[in-house]
């Protein structure tokens, strides 16, 4: 087992009264592109500020390749922040931006610095905006200015606060693909926070959930959207119908429960978690398909509506009084219309069966 | 028209300030272009002769001396200044308030009075000189009034409020993310402050300092009362002549002498602030 190249160990940190991390722990291997991914408010940003050393910790530690940096401030620390609002100084042009961090660290002598700031600007495809001021340049400009400033320290670690969150649409996917690119080019560790599960889907190799300053999970994209732990993260990552059940028989992965008048088999999330009388049905919208054939381990329903939005068709089923949307990327195998009962399926990994305990609490 | 309807609101101040401000502004050029007779009346007649007078050595001299003072208030407060403001924007808010405020209190006293207080401290027989001599420090009672120098710490200590509350609205401007940019690129405080905080609280600065420039050249009494009329400057020769001298055509030529220093303060100003403020504020 590789050792880790940042440890952070229990951690705790108190904003006043509001206990804002609730004894963090995580390790982030070295080259991996890990995203903390939670709704705003869920400390992930002060996370990030504590490793970064712009915040201190009330308790634990923080091992940068087994060595503490606890009490190291946050210019002797070699990590690096790209920020929210890229933060480039409005009085310097691009080349001393970039060129601020080995210049104050006095780490290359002119020339060498010269070769340097070239490299990273076309690295970012920032070639030839030297001399410009930030005002002059667009978000996405400000945006690779600002990762280039970061990534010419070489820092062990770059920290990437929600950078691409002021970008429209089409750029923001777009500098998705191109972000997850420049940290297979640098082999840098990248921790990237988010609270878009599209971009943590999209570019991580880890994602980390947090949630009221909690991490409730840690695992590959795929491990987290199609196991979430529980139903928190089941209802924040993609779109699933979220759906009371009761528990008939408790299997080793599978359980029978039942559902209105249809009995079913569902995979469990985990042990001992659906072992209880209820439980809560997730199954992803879009992993959902509708049929006209009567099918094993499946629901029937009326179709209430049927919605054409562009690429999608979205359908509402009422399955025994419970409305159930099922959204599909192409023309489902047979006709229906709304009053129709048809027969819903879906992809084994896209249904998952969660412990009841948070139903409340989420407000579903 | 629809601009006229737009501005609308602006004609009362206009008029307001053309009659409070143009008019007497107006009477002053005009003036000093006036002669008087013997007894000090207004003659309506024209002359250059107010303006020859001004470009006399010993004149010129007083013009020099209001620069020197000015010049040297605004670097004191600047040096005195800049500090308190810095840190009072890193106080918490409930505790900045009341720095802010006890720096705006001294404005609510009458500043003759307050000058007047100087002398209390600072006079042969003032607090000061009775404390060093209880004490046995001096023999002698310490002489510190009536220099140039009493007249600087006094147009200092008037003027410095301008000074910290136009740095401290500048630094509190500050995006807190460039600062901690700098510290995340591996600058110390000290650095941090030097590359980044200064030069963006430049427009500050020169804010405070025209804010305290100007009222220097003006403020007659601090050096009347402090000074003891032993060094003279602008205001003193201008309070003179119009009170004393009968020569209000002279006053209002070194007036308009004076304006024209302001103005050119007031043009170095703009440059920076344009200059250093572009695409931040």
């Amino acid at each position: 087992m590789q050792e880790p190249l940042l440890k952070l160990i229990n951690i705790n940190k108190y904003y006043g009264d509001s206990h804002i991390l609730k004894d963090i722990s995580l390790d982030i291997n070295d080259g991996e592109f890990l995203t903390l991914l939670g709704p705003s408010g869920c400390g992930k940003t002060t996370l990030l500020r504590c490793i970064a050393g712009l915040v201190s910790i009330e308790s634990g530690d923080i091992l940068l390749r087994g060595e503490s940096i606890k009490d190291l401030p946050a210019n002797k620390r070699n990590v690096n922040t790209v920020f929210q609002n890229y933060a480039l100084f409005p009085h310097l042009n691009v080349y001393d931006n970039v060129a601020y961090g080995p210049r104050i660290r006095k780490s290359m002598n002119e020339t060498k610095l010269k070769r340097r700031v070239a490299e990273v600007l076309e690295m970012v495809q920032m070639s030839g905006y030297e001399e410009r001021r930030p005002h002059q340049l667009s978000g996405g400009q400000m945006q690779r200015v600002a990762i280039a400033r970061a990534l010419i320290n070489e820092p062990d670690i770059l920290l990437l606060d929600e950078p691409l969150g002021a970008l429209d649409l089409k750029l923001r996917k777009y500098m998705q693909t191109e972000l997850a690119q420049l940290q297979k080019q640098t082999g840098t560790t990248f921790v990237y926070v988010t609270h878009d599960q599209e971009e943590a889907l999209n570019m991580s190799d880890r994602i980390v959930v947090i949630h009221e300053g909690r991490i409730l999970q840690s695992g590959s994209p795929r491990e987290v959207y199609n196991n979430p732990r529980n139903l928190f993260i089941a209802n924040f990552i993609g779109d699933r119908n979220i759906i009371k059940v009761k528990v008939l028989e408790k299997g080793d992965e599978y359980s029978r429960i039942r559902l209105g008048n249809h009995e079913l088999y569902i995979r469990c999330s985990g042990n001992a978690e659906c072992a209880g009388d209820m439980a809560v049905l997730a199954i992803h919208m879009d992993k959902m398909r509708i049929s006209c054939n009567e099918m094993p381990n499946s629901l029937t329903g009326e179709v209430l509506s049927i919605h054409y939005a562009g690429s999608q068709i979205r359908t509402e089923v009422s399955v025994d009084g419970k409305k159930i949307t099922v959204i599909e990327y192409r023309n489902s195998d047979c006709d229906y219309e709304a009053g129709d009962h048809v027969t819903i399926t879906w992809e084994d990994s896209g249904a998952i069966l969660l412990p009841m305990e948070d139903f409340e609490e989420n407000g579903i | 028209m629809k601009k006229l309807k737009q501005n609308a609101p602006a004609i009362p101040i206009l008029i307001w300030i053309s009659l409070l401000v143009g008019m007497p502004l107006m009477f002053v050029v005009v003036l000093s272009f006036l002669s008087r007779d013997s007894l000090g009346n207004i003659v309506f007649r024209f002359t250059l002769e107010n303006y020859k007078r001004i470009f006399d050595p010993v004149y010129l001299r007083v013009f020099l001396n209001s620069f020197i003072l000015a010049v040297l208030t605004g670097l004191i407060t600047l040096l005195i200044g800049y500090p308190v403001a810095y840190f009072t924007t890193k106080l918490q808010p409930k505790k900045r308030s009341f720095v802010i405020m006890l720096i705006i209190l001294p404005f609510w006293i009458s500043s003759l009075l307050r000058t007047y207080g100087w002398i209390i401290l600072l006079g042969k027989t003032g607090l000061i000189n009775s404390l060093l001599m209880q004490l046995n420090i001096v023999k002698e009672p310490l002489n510190m009034m009536y220099r140039f120098g009493t007249t600087l710490v006094g147009m200092a200590y008037m003027l410095i409020p301008f000074m910290i509350i136009a740095v401290y609205n500048s630094v509190d401007k500050l995006d807190k993310s460039l600062v901690e940019a700098s510290y995340d690129l591996g600058a110390s405080r000290w650095k941090t402050f030097l590359n980044i905080t200064l030069p963006l609280t430049i427009p500050g600065i020169a804010g405070g300092f025209t804010l305290v420039f100007i009222p220097s050249l003006g403020m007659f009494f601090v050096s009347d009362l402090l000074g003891g009329g032993r060094t003279i400057f602008l205001g003193n020769l201008i309070n003179t002549l119009v009170t004393r001298g009968r020569n209000r055509p002279l006053a209002a030529a070194f007036s308009v002498g004076m304006i024209v220093l302001v103005l050119l303060v007031l043009f170095i100003y703009n440059r920076v602030a344009k200059d250093k403020g572009e695409g931040l504020f």
